[in-house]
């Protein structure tokens, strides 16, 4: 190649022909020498990157079927971490959208009750259950003429008719909802809007009852206005908050690892290719800024297939429900300082990490070198990265969350210390790896083609692991950290669904009307028997107190023998008979002291529960009542006091009765406990059944939990992605290899054990030492929230069996590629 | 010379690739210990031929016999036994493993074949010292230069005791004088142990090498006896 000034001549120049034919030395022949070109003027160092930059982003898409291929990868590699940071980015606004309905919605009826009048609305809750779907329900009744309605309708519903979600309506309209219609004796008069829903999916409806049918109501109350004032300031439980933290960094590390790990593939083809440039005289800095333009192309791109992954994905997940959850479209909108920060940081990184990544390698004018005796890697600054993680979150042990302040700077300082040790164990991976494949040498041929390829390229093993690892070792951590929280938030109700499934609290204004209730509740189908308690009270007859509201008083229940066999540990029980039943039975309490066998007491109580002394109904208990002790009843409560059969007192003498319901279902009747509560709307509207379960979880450690399983999942697809990608990436670039080692007859199982055992070995370390680092973290941040230490070897187990299942899928899904690449064809070059 | 007592013969092979036919008719015979020249422009057959000879790819039409057996008949895991045992290959570039160094290159063909890995090795070294790069038997092949590395191939090409050596233009990629020796080596050691050597090449300094030519052209095998 002839340069500016290397004293050719140029085409024009005719002067030169004529003097070398014809022989003539003449000096005064010499030509003149042609003016040489000017030098380019120096560019200034920001134009000269840019320039660069820009044609790398030329070379990303000019460069043929090849650069497409590459770009392409990155783009999609990029846009898959884009659009779960866009949905991660997403949250706070997500979070936000729904409190603010859900605080605009809220129906409580807390603080100064305001007095009915023409502008306040009675209300009472009436949610419900079915087949483990939660509807949220308010039956109401206008006071006034001016009654304020709840968000969403255009005004409150009149008696007999509701207004329904749209998902509630669309149950009710299907096979499905069949049974749920017969629960809901209103018309639908319209539809509740967004505006008056927490989420798409929620089953929620507003029906109007008569002012009367509130007499059936256990609880009500009046409202001048809906919302409820925002609950945001409500501090979370410290555990679950650091549970929140630890999860968003669990789950976003192996976002950003993927990102960066997009932003390398197909590095080994464009080395070569930059190769080429070095030839025509670019120099290694220009190189290297072209290979970062190359990868800023790519990661441009990236953002715009990760824009718009997002919105088509967005309209798919607003509406859909997941474990409970459901959002409106609108509100999957990313924060906007966390969108631009996604813009500005993600081409940035992939700048970083192809600059990174080209310090290794020497691209030279002939080829590329990577270096043939690469640096061992050193481990004290690997170390150090989980030393300053341990560091921060040492310091907070038994103290996170105590006391108000600096609730923020220490959940700051647990995500940057967790981040720090997940980042330090994956930062120590590539080390491990290294040092421990060194060690392997002999073997049978798959394996020493796998040890000999990890110790050449140890590296790229790491990287390729290095998600899992950081995710694993986290959700370890999280589990360590779930089985303390989930004892903290579960709490035992003492309930017993062996002795009755369902229970009923029913307000009653005499003994018939209970009676009315048992003989509803008992019709039902699929219910074997209802243990019927009606309670009351009973006064002092004989005392000299002479404010109503001093005189002693006690409970009397009145059962037949099996429901009081089930109240307190009764031995023989006929009726006629009554029991003085104490929750401990070296009690003597005042209290009791005047219900005793043969006293007389008196059962007459005005309407707000006073006892009458001047108008007194007299009732003796019988002389036979024997002592006994309390039992839990099958909902976990203790009852004492006098029981009494209805032989020995009629529930028609029992003022302000309250009639409780316990009901054992036949197990063999499908849908059984819908039938009772579709029984219960013709006791009151309210529906008030309620299950008994042994156990009840705290709603927001089940949010966190499913919110947490959700981003974990779609992590590990993610990486199982980027492994795919990978490993395809270097059986693609060893085509030529693989079909001249078929072709001195390899067996196709020989190199599918070499990819295997290729994949497993790093996988294997990277398990183990994630389960060192999560382990680690999880022992610190069960200390932060002083609780004692305990693996949960089952979820350790789970977690290290889809991690090692995401690499078998990768393996199985490689398999096929490598068999194709595995044909003689690739031996053809022409 | 007759295909009579041919080691290893085609007869009338024809192979296309899409439209265009690399083989039409091709026709081939060597016998133990022969050493013959395919020539040929680029694009003629040249390795196309050899491919359909080793039992790599499979001609349209036409039969390949190897020892009294027609290759077409065999399943693809008794071509790849025959070519683990029978047969040895030498490329032009890209056939040593990077990550195994040249004496667990020379020693693979063995090692697939269930030799012991001490056995393999020792006999790998021997060939090495053969080929006159025992030296580098601990060096990645990335750590060699051209030549060597083209002899640790040819190396591994005999380690294994074949009957019939492919030889896929196996100085392409070299300067004339390592070609040279590359050249001799090979022809040498496999007169030595009467292999039969099908070598590949467009260059008539590398054919001189062989016994006989034989030159493809439009994908047709024409036999150049006594060309030398």
């Amino acid at each position: 190649m002839s340069g500016p000034d290397d004293g050719h001549a140029g085409p024009d120049d005719g002067h030169t022909g004529t003097s070398g034919r014809t022989g003539q030395a003449t000096l005064t022949a010499v030509p003149p020498r042609p003016p040489a070109p000017e030098e380019p003027p120096q560019r200034p160092g920001i134009t000269r990157w840019a320039a660069d930059l820009a044609m790398g982003g030329r070379f990303a898409v000019t460069g043929g079927r090849e650069s497409w291929a590459r770009t392409i990868m990155t783009a999609v590699g990029v846009g898959l971490g884009v659009t779960l940071l866009l949905f991660a980015a997403s949250v706070p606004t997500m979070d936000s959208a729904r409190t603010e309905r859900s605080n605009a919605i809220a129906a409580f009826g807390f603080g100064e009750e305001p007095e009915p009048g023409p502008g306040t609305v009675h209300v009472a809750q009436a949610n419900t259950d079915f087949r483990d779907m939660d509807i949220s329900g308010v039956v109401l009744a206008p006071d006034g003429s001016r009654p304020p309605h709840p968000p969403g309708i255009s005004g409150v519903p009149a008696a007999g008719e509701m207004y329904v979600s749209p998902a509630l309506k669309k149950l009710l309209d299907s096979d499905e909802g069949k049974l749920l219609r017969d629960r809901f004796p209103y018309r639908v008069a319209g539809v509740i809007g967004d505006s008056g829903l927490s989420g798409p999916t929620e089953l929620r409806y507003y029906a109007g009852i008569t002012p009367k049918q509130f007499d059936s109501v256990p609880s009500s109350y009046h409202l001048d206005s809906w919302g409820a004032q925002d609950t945001s300031g409500d501090e979370l439980d410290p555990a679950l908050v650091l549970l929140v933290v630890i999860g968003c960094v669990v789950l976003l590390l192996p976002v950003l690892i993927f990102i960066a790990t997009a932003a390398r593939f197909g590095g080994e083809r464009r080395d070569r290719r930059l190769a080429a440039l070095r030839l025509v005289g670019a120099d290694i800095h220009m190189t290297r800024r072209i290979a970062a333009g190359e990868s800023l192309f790519g990661s441009v791109l990236g953002l715009a297939v990760g824009a718009t992954l997002f919105l088509l994905l967005r309209e798919a997940v607003g509406g859909a429900s997941m474990m409970g959850l459901s959002f409106f479209t609108s509100d999957i909108t990313p924060s906007f300082p966390l969108a631009l920060a996604i813009v500005v940081t993600v081409p940035a990184s992939a700048v970083a990490v192809t600059l990174i990544a080209l310090r290794a390698i020497a691209i030279e004018p002939l080829g590329v070198v990577r270096n043939a005796t690469p640096k061992r890697r050193r481990l004290w600054w690997r170390l150090l990265l989980p030393l300053l993680g341990i560091g921060l979150l040492a310091p907070l042990a038994g103290g996170f969350g105590v006391g108000s302040s600096g609730g923020d700077f220490q959940s700051y300082q647990a995500a940057a210390g967790a981040a720090l040790l997940l980042i330090g164990t994956t930062a120590l991976l590539p080390w491990l790896v290294e040092s421990v494949v060194e060690r392997f040498g002999k073997g049978p041929v798959p394996w020493l083609l796998a040890t000999r390829r990890l110790q050449l390229s140890s590296g790229t093993a790491a990287r390729a692991v290095s998600g899992i690892t950081v995710a694993v070792a986290g959700a370890i951590a999280l589990q360590m950290l779930f089985g303390s929280v989930e004892g903290q938030s579960t709490e035992e109700t003492n309930q017993d669904p062996n002795r009755a499934q369902l229970m009923m609290n029913i307000k009653v204004d005499n003994g018939a009307q209970a009676r009315d209730a048992f003989d509803r509740l008992g019709a039902a189908k699929g219910v074997r028997s209802v243990l019927e308690i009606t309670e009351g009270s009973i006064s002092d007859a004989h005392s000299k107190a002479k404010d109503p509201a001093d005189i002693p008083t006690n409970s009397l229940t009145v059962a037949g023998c099996p429901a009081l066999r089930e109240l307190a540990h009764i031995t023989s029980c006929r009726d006629g008979d009554a029991f003085i039943v104490t929750r401990d039975p070296e009690y003597t309490g005042p209290d009791n002291a005047f219900a005793k066998p043969g006293a007389q007491v008196n059962v007459a109580f005005d309407d707000e529960g006073m006892p009458t002394p001047g108008k007194q109904k007299l009732w003796t208990v019988p002389r036979s009542a024997k002592k006994v002790e309390s039992r839990e009843d099958p909902n976990g409560a203790l009852h004492s006091g006098i029981f009494a059969t209805p032989g020995a007192f009629d529930i028609s003498d029992l003022a302000n009765p309250q009639a409780v319901a316990m009901l054992r279902l036949d197990p063999k009747v499908p849908d059984a406990d819908e039938y009772v509560r579709n029984a219960s709307v013709t006791i009151t509207p309210t529906l008030d059944v309620t299950q008994i379960t042994s156990s009840s979880q705290s709603s927001e450690f089940q949010t966190i939990r499913n919110v947490l399983f959700i981003g974990a999942t779609s992590t590990l697809l993610l990486i199982g992605a980027s492994m795919i990608v990978t490993t395809l990436e270097q059986l693609r670039d060893r085509k030529r290899l693989l079909s001249v080692l078929v072709a001195f007859g390899t067996r196709r199982s020989t190199l599918s054990w070499s990819i295997l055992w290729q994949t497993a070995v790093p996988v294997v370390l990277g398990l183990a030492l994630s389960i060192a680092g999560g382990l680690a973290l999880g022992v610190l941040l069960l200390k932060m929230v002083g609780e004692g230490i305990a693996v949960d070897w089952a979820g350790l187990a789970a977690m290290t069996g889809i991690g090692a299942g995401v690499i078998l899928v990768v393996t199985l899904a490689s398999l096929p590629p490598l068999w194709r690449m595995m044909r003689p064809e690739g031996l053809r070059t022409e | 010379m007759t295909p009579a007592g041919s080691l290893l013969m085609a007869d009338d092979l024809h192979k296309s690739y899409g439209p265009t036919p690399a083989l039409d008719g091709a026709e081939f015979s060597i016998h133990p210990g022969e050493v013959v020249a395919v020539m040929g422009p680029s694009g003629s057959g040249k390795s196309t031929l050899l491919h359909c000879l080793a039992g790599i790819v499979r001609p349209d039409s036409g039969s390949v016999h190897y020892g009294g057996r027609e290759l077409s008949t065999m399943s693809d895991s008794e071509r790849s036994s025959l070519r683990r045992g029978e047969f040895g290959f030498v490329f032009q570039f890209g056939q040593l493993v990077p990550e195994l160094t040249c004496g667990e290159n020379v020693a693979l063909p063995l090692r697939l074949n269930g030799v012991k890995r001490k056995e393999a090795e020792a006999r790998s070294l021997s060939w090495m010292e053969r080929l006159e790069v025992a030296d580098v038997a601990h060096k990645r092949p990335g750590e060699v230069s051209g030549g060597q590395g083209q002899r640790v191939a040819v190396a591994r090409s005999l380690v294994t005791g074949p009957r019939v050596l492919f030889a896929d233009e196996p100085t392409g990629a070299l300067d004339s004088l390592n070609g040279e020796r590359v050249m001799e080596l090979l022809t040498e050691a496999a007169r030595e142990t009467r292999t039969a050597v099908v070598l590949v090449t467009h260059e008539a300094r590398v054919a001189a090498y062989s016994d006989r030519e034989v030159v493809v052209r439009d994908g047709k095998a024409r036999d150049m006896a006594g060309a030398r």
